[in-house]
Formats: C-alpha cells, structure tokens, sequence
C-alpha cells in the first residue's frame, strides 16, 4: 500500500516564486524515505504542506490512500495521522518530559509514556523539563512525542543537523531503530547525503522546488541524467571510503 | 481567477470573518470622519481658517520640534549615564527617571504655576539661596509648554534607549578602541547610530504625545489642534469644521509616520548577532572629579524638573487642602477610575489578543490588512476620535430612528458602554504591539506541534499559548490600564455626566483657578500610575532573571 501519494503539488508564497513546483511521487508504506537538497529547494514547504501547515497552490496529496489537501478541501494536521518532528525540537517549553510526551494522548497515558520512554532509554528523565536535557535527548523526546500517537507518516525536519559529528552517527542508528521497531513509515529532509545512507530505504532529490529524482538507496549511482546532481553525486563517490563504512554499518 | 475564487471558498473560516467584523467595527470613527470630509465645510470654516488655523499649525510645529530636541538630548544623555557610568544610587536613579510617566503632562503643567509663579515654592527656594532680584519665572506661554511637555515626556525616549545601551556587549566598544576610536568617536559613530531605531521611535511616542495633549495647553492659553477642535465643536459649535481640523491634524500625523518610517528605513540592527555572554554583566565605568558633577546633573535635572519638583508641589498643595478635599467625593471617584481602567484594561486585552490570534488562524492573509485599522487609533489623538464617535453615533441614531423607528439614542449618548468603546480603539495599539512582539518571539512549530498532537486551536492557545505569554498579557494589560486612567481629551468629550474620573476632576479644580484642590485627585491618580509602573518594572526584572 502506498502510504503518501502526491500528484502535481505546487505552493508559493506572496513573492509568486514557487517554492514547491509540481512535485509527484508516492512513498511504499513501512519505508523510511529521504529527501534531500540544498537549503532553499522547497523541502521543508514540501514537509508543511505533507502536514497540512501549508495550503497548496495546486495538486493533491493523499494519506493512505484518502485526499487530504487538494483545491477544494484541506484535512486539519491534527486529524491527518501524520506526526512531525520539528528542527528545533519544539518541545514545550513549560512541560516536563512525561508532559510532552503524554501531551497528545486520551487514554493510557502512564502504560504508553513509560513504553516510549524505554525505547528512547530516557527512563530516568520523567520529569526534568527541556532546557535540562542535551540536545540529542531533546531530540529523542520530540520523537516519542510524535510517535505517542501512533501515527501513520512520521515526518522528521533536518532530524541531525543541530547535533555534533560523534552524536548524529549514535542518533541515526537509534532513530532508524526506533521507527523501524515501532514499524510506521517516515520521510526525513537533510541537506548531507551521508544522513540519507546511513538510515534510509530510498531517496528523493530536490532542487528549485521540483523533484530530479527519485531512487532506492542502493540505485543511487545508476543512470543519473541531471548535471548538478550528477556533480554531487561524483563528489561523493570520490570519498567512497565513507559511502562504504556508511553502508556497512546501516 | 477560477483558482483564486475555488481558494477563497477553502481557506476562508470563521477567523477571516471574525477578523473583518472587529476590525471594521473598531474602525468606525475614522469611517465617520472620512465620509463627513465629503458633506463640506462648517459655517465657522471660513472664520477659523483666517484667524485661528495658521496660529495651530505654527504652535504645533514649535511643540514638536521643540520637544523632540529636548526629548532627544535629554532621554538620550540619560540613558547613556546610567547604561555605562558605575555610580552611587545609579538603581534607584535608573528608576526616577521612568518617574515622570506618572504625572500626566497637564498635572505637571498646574503644578509649575505653583512653582515659578509668584510667591511660588521654587521662587521662594532660589530667594532663599540669594537669588533675591528673581520673583517670578513665566511658564505659561509656548516655551514653557515646551519645557513642560519635554520634561514629561522623555522617558519614553530614555525607556527605549536605555534598553539598546544596556544591550551593547562590551566587545563592540573594545573592538572601536582597538580600531583606534576615541570614546567620543564611539559614542558618535557607532553608539548612537546604533540606536538610532529606538530613539525614533521613543521620539514618535513623544510627538503623539505632544499633539494629543489638551490639559496643559488649554491651561497655558496655547492654541494648538487638539485645544482648536475642542473649541470648534464646543464654543463655536460647530462639529462639521472641527472634523475638517481632525482631518488636518490627521495628515500631520500621517506626514509624521512617513518621516519615522524613511528615517528608520532599513535600519534594524541585530545585536543579538553578538556573543550573549557578554551581555550579562555591563561594563560600567567609575566617574570621578568634574565628569561626575557634568553627568550627575545629566541625570538630576530631568528628575527635578519631571517628577520631583511637580510632585513636591502637589504634596505641599495636597496637605494645604486634605481636610476639605479628602471626602467620600474623592474615593467614589477614585473607585470610578479604578473600574473604568479595568473593564477597558481587560476587553482591550481580550480583543487585542483576539485580533492578533484569529490573524494567525486566517489563512487569507490578505485580509490581516484590516486588523491595522483597528490598531490605527494609537495614532490619531484622542479628541479626533471623540469627534469621530460622536458622529458616528449621530449616524447610527439616525439610522435605527428613521429606517427602522427604533429609538437607541438613550444607549448610546450619555452611556459609558461609548466611552469604553472609544478607549478601545484608541488603545488597543497598545496591547496589542506588545502582545504580538511576545507572540512573535514565540516559536511557530511549538503551536503547530500541538495542532499536529491531536489539539485545535483554541486548546493549543490555552495549553500552549497562554502560559508561555501570561507576563506579557499582564504586563500590557497594566500599560492600558495606565493609559486609560491618565486619558483627558476623549474622556472630556465622551463621559457621560453622572461620572468623572481623577484626571477630569484634577483637570475642573485647575480649569476653574483651584489649582491646588486639584492636587489630591492628581496624587491619588499618580499613586495608582506610580503602583502600576513599579509592578512592570518589577516583572520585568523577574522576567529578565
């Protein structure tokens, strides 16, 4: 079953410029799915309108298999099923952890806090608030709140870029692990191709808002037609070394 | 065009709706004043234009250029004092000078009579010290109105200032002393440009200011827009030529919001671009010798002559005249500011944060444009928007009676309901500019976060919004609140007749040559202002810490 299907998605803002420019493609559900590019190519527009923070210009998106957002109709984020991961966190400033992460729950508030908290194996931080934790707990409580409720989509925003080099390699084998035990699908946009290695099971390009391909990891050197990216991804053959101990260790 | 109108359908919702109908409805004065523009001159027109209309533009000019110098020199002098100077009792300093916001300009108008004129107590000081041949100072004529609204008005100046100052890490000066600055060259070329964005604005607080007042110009016999307009409507009787000055007062204004905005042009400076370390504890010189008495009496003056002088005057007056004054009147008035300031104080919050949130929650942003009508009123002066409501209510009345034969003239003229709503628009810049700079500091993804977890809108407010932004609503819930309680112009021309506010009864004794029975109101009313702006100040070091 296809998980999010988007067809022909458009967004600008005041500026007329499209920002998201007649985007199509459709994720496989229980992949996790990279989309990468530089900063400014659309893909954070492209993760709000997936979410329903933005209105599109045109096209539809479906969320297993039902529309969304199209011209007539939008689905409120909150009855879409679909969880985001923000880049900054955005954990509640004035709520503890356990607060943060029951914060979107009806029923068994207590059972489903302590099994997330396991998972992220921060047992012990129930009640510090946000300012006490680092920056890759931060990161781990976002998540479990996210994925407190079960959701169908997990969307992560630049998921690694505020964590130093020795943390982001310990946090992509955990949040791969995470969401592959817990068995939903996710997108994640990163500008470092390694991020998209390490923890993906394919791989969206962007550029100027418009998708230049789309690919499984594994076909990620074959038949590349688009220059700029065909530049970059030469670039990052000639440290194959990397791309190697990449692949192995995922 | 097909796309646009298939849009409008989907992204219109009750908050575009809500956020046209409150904001036309607020902005209905200056509607009344627009629409009356196109029905002609009064009758006096022509008389007011020969006589009188050259007179209030010259004194207008003189007041706000004489003010703003003032205002300038002064705020900004004393703000660099205490931002950078180490001295005894600098806290407590830094605290007086916010002082003068206290005692509305009109009340220190009065009070300087009973200083400078004959026989009056800063006369009798200086006699006193040998200064025998001086026996009066004459205060009442425009320079003296200047020197008036200057020493009232100037912390707002010194209030934004003091705030950039006190912002600047100490590696912008050292980095100045090592590319060879003098401290001179410091302060000129890199200090105060800095600043430059904080003194315009304070600035244009004191020019608003300035061309609201009505008290302490009609006190000194100044002609001047505002006291002009009163005079039209109430002397001369004639409403239709006091809209047709409103108008010209309006463009004033509007000129002077263009000259801001070119002077502060593209200049925004972000110091935050500075490591933040260094921001907490300032660097702060020790003064000694000559520079000491030079900078003391930089700070000195303003106190003296905003808030210690006028307020020494109106105790001395306030005792001469307790036994008489002190009376059940007094409280019972007393008790009618404090609920007029509150009721207003908590719609104008309610629906500044109304305004600021349903603009969130429209998605045709477009149509935000309209909640700056509502907020308009910061800017137009209060008597305009008293002449501007009671047309509007004329046309209203008229209305219901002759479509619909309702009469509503018994709820509308002489009703305190009209007077609350005129507050409203001439406040709610205030809440809201405040509120929405908290908001913004706020980050988005926090409440969209919550929309995301399952929660509308209305409870990620309540859940998410409003703890994270209760300070700031209190804290401009108090600077209404202060506002409204100090207001003269509209409260003269909208109150209904059976209630009076301290601000009008100081202003009736002063109007009617008993100047000193109008100390009591005013020091009750100072008390009330001097509480409020302590609580400020107080969580705004709570919240700095």
């Amino acid at each position: 079953m296809k998980i999010l299907e988007i067809e022909n998605l458009s967004k600008s803002y005041e500026s007329k410029l499209e920002v998201v420019s007649d985007c199509s493609f459709s994720i496989e559900s229980g992949n996790i799915c990279a989309i990468v590019g530089e900063s400014g190519s659309g893909k954070s527009t492209l993760f709000r309108l997936i979410a329903g923070l933005e209105r599109p210009e045109k096209g539809s998106i479906k969320v297993k298999e039902k529309i969304v957002s199209n011209d007539k109709f939008i689905v409120a984020p909150k009855n879409r099923n679909v969880g985001l991961v923000f880049q900054d966190f955005s954990l509640f400033p004035h709520m503890t952890v356990k607060e943060n992460i029951e914060f979107g729950l009806v029923k068994n508030k207590n059972k489903k806090v302590e099994e997330l908290l396991k998972i992220i194996r921060m047992e012990n931080f129930l009640n510090r608030y946000p300012h006490e934790l680092s920056g890759g707990q931060q990161q781990r409580v976002s998540l479990a709140r996210s994925l407190a409720l079960d959701p169908s989509l997990l969307l992560l925003d630049e998921p690694f870029s505020n964590l130093d080099t020795e943390l982001k390699s310990k946090l992509r084998k955990d949040v791969r692990t995470i969401i592959k035990d817990i068995g939903t699908s996710s997108i994640f946009i990163t500008h470092d191709i390694l991020d998209a290695l390490d923890i993906a099971d394919e791989i969206i390009f962007m550029d100027n808002g418009k998708i230049i391909r789309q690919c499984k990891i594994e076909d990620i050197f074959k038949d590349v037609k688009n220059e700029k990216l065909l530049k970059s991804i030469t670039e990052l053959k000639s440290n194959s070394d990397l791309i190697l101990n990449a692949l192995k260790n995922k | 065009m097909v796309l646009k109108i298939k849009h409008l359908k989907r992204d219109f919702n009750k908050s575009s709706l809500l956020i046209v109908i409150i904001s036309l409805l607020l902005a209905i004065p200056v509607f009344a004043i627009l629409i009356s523009l196109f029905k002609g001159t009064g009758e006096m027109w022509e008389h007011i234009t020969s006589y009188f209309l050259i007179d209030y533009i010259q004194n207008s000019i003189i007041l706000l250029l004489g003010s703003g110098i003032i205002c300038f020199v002064i705020g900004t002098s004393s703000a660099w004092v205490v931002s950078r100077y180490k001295f005894k009792g600098r806290k407590i300093i830094e605290w007086l000078l916010f002082m003068p916001l206290a005692i509305p300009s009109y009340i220190v108008a009065y009070s300087y009579v009973g200083l400078f004129g004959y026989g009056g107590s800063f006369i009798k000081f200086i006699n006193y010290l040998g200064f025998n041949n001086i026996d009066n100072i004459e205060m009442m004529n425009i320079y003296g109105l200047v020197w008036v609204l200057s020493f009232s008005l100037y912390p707002y100046v010194y209030a934004s200032t003091r705030l950039i100052f006190q912002s600047y890490p100490t590696r912008l000066k050292d980095t100045a002393s090592l590319l060879g600055a003098s401290k001179n060259k410091y302060f000129f070329k890199i200090a105060l440009p800095l600043a430059s964005p904080a003194i315009i604005g304070g600035l244009f607080l004191v020019f608003m200011e300035v061309l609201n007042d009505y008290g302490a110009a009609k006190y000194y016999g100044i002609n001047t827009f505002t006291t002009g307009i009163f005079r039209t409507w109430t002397a001369l009787e004639d409403l239709q030529s006091s809209i047709y000055l409103s108008a010209i007062l309006v463009v004033l204004v509007f000129v002077l919001v263009l000259i801001v905005k070119w002077l502060r042009g593209r200049r925004s400076y972000n110091l935050k671009t500075y490591n933040s370390n260094d921001q907490d504890e300032i660097y702060r010189k020790d003064l000694k010798g000559l520079k000491k008495i030079i900078f003391l009496t930089i700070v000195f003056v303003p106190i003296l002559f905003g808030f210690l002088f006028p307020f020494l005057q109106l105790i001395i007056w306030g005792l001469q005249t307790f036994e008489s004054m002190f009376n059940s009147d007094l409280l019972n008035i007393g008790i009618q500011t404090l609920f007029l300031g509150l009721s207003t104080s908590i719609i104008i919050v309610f629906l500044a944060t109304s305004l600021i949130y349903l603009s969130k929650w429209n998605y045709l942003k477009q149509l935000n444009v309209t909640s700056k009508l509502a907020t308009l009123g910061y800017v137009i002066p209060g008597a305009i928007i008293g002449i501007g409501v009671i047309k509007s209510s004329h046309s209203i009345t008229e209305y219901f009676s002759t479509y619909h034969n309702i009469k509503i003239g018994y709820i509308i003229y002489n009703s305190i309901l009209v007077l609350i709503y005129a507050y409203v628009f001439r406040f709610i810049a205030v809440a809201f500019n405040s509120i929405e700079s908290n908001t913004l500091k706020l980050s988005k993804s926090l409440s969209e976060s919550s929309n995301l977890l399952g929660f509308g809108k209305i409870k990620t407010f309540f859940k998410i919004d409003f703890p994270l932004i209760k300070n700031a609503l209190l804290t401009s819930f108090i600077l209404v609140f202060i506002d409204v309680i100090k207001e003269l112009p509209l409260t003269l021309i909208l109150k209904p007749y059976n209630l009076s506010t301290l601000a009008i009864k100081a202003y009736e004794y002063a109007e009617d040559e008993r100047v000193a029975e109008a100390a009591l109101p005013a020091l009750f009313l100072i008390f009330i202002i001097g509480s409020m702006i302590s609580v400020v100040n107080y969580r705004f070091k709570l919240n700095k810490s």
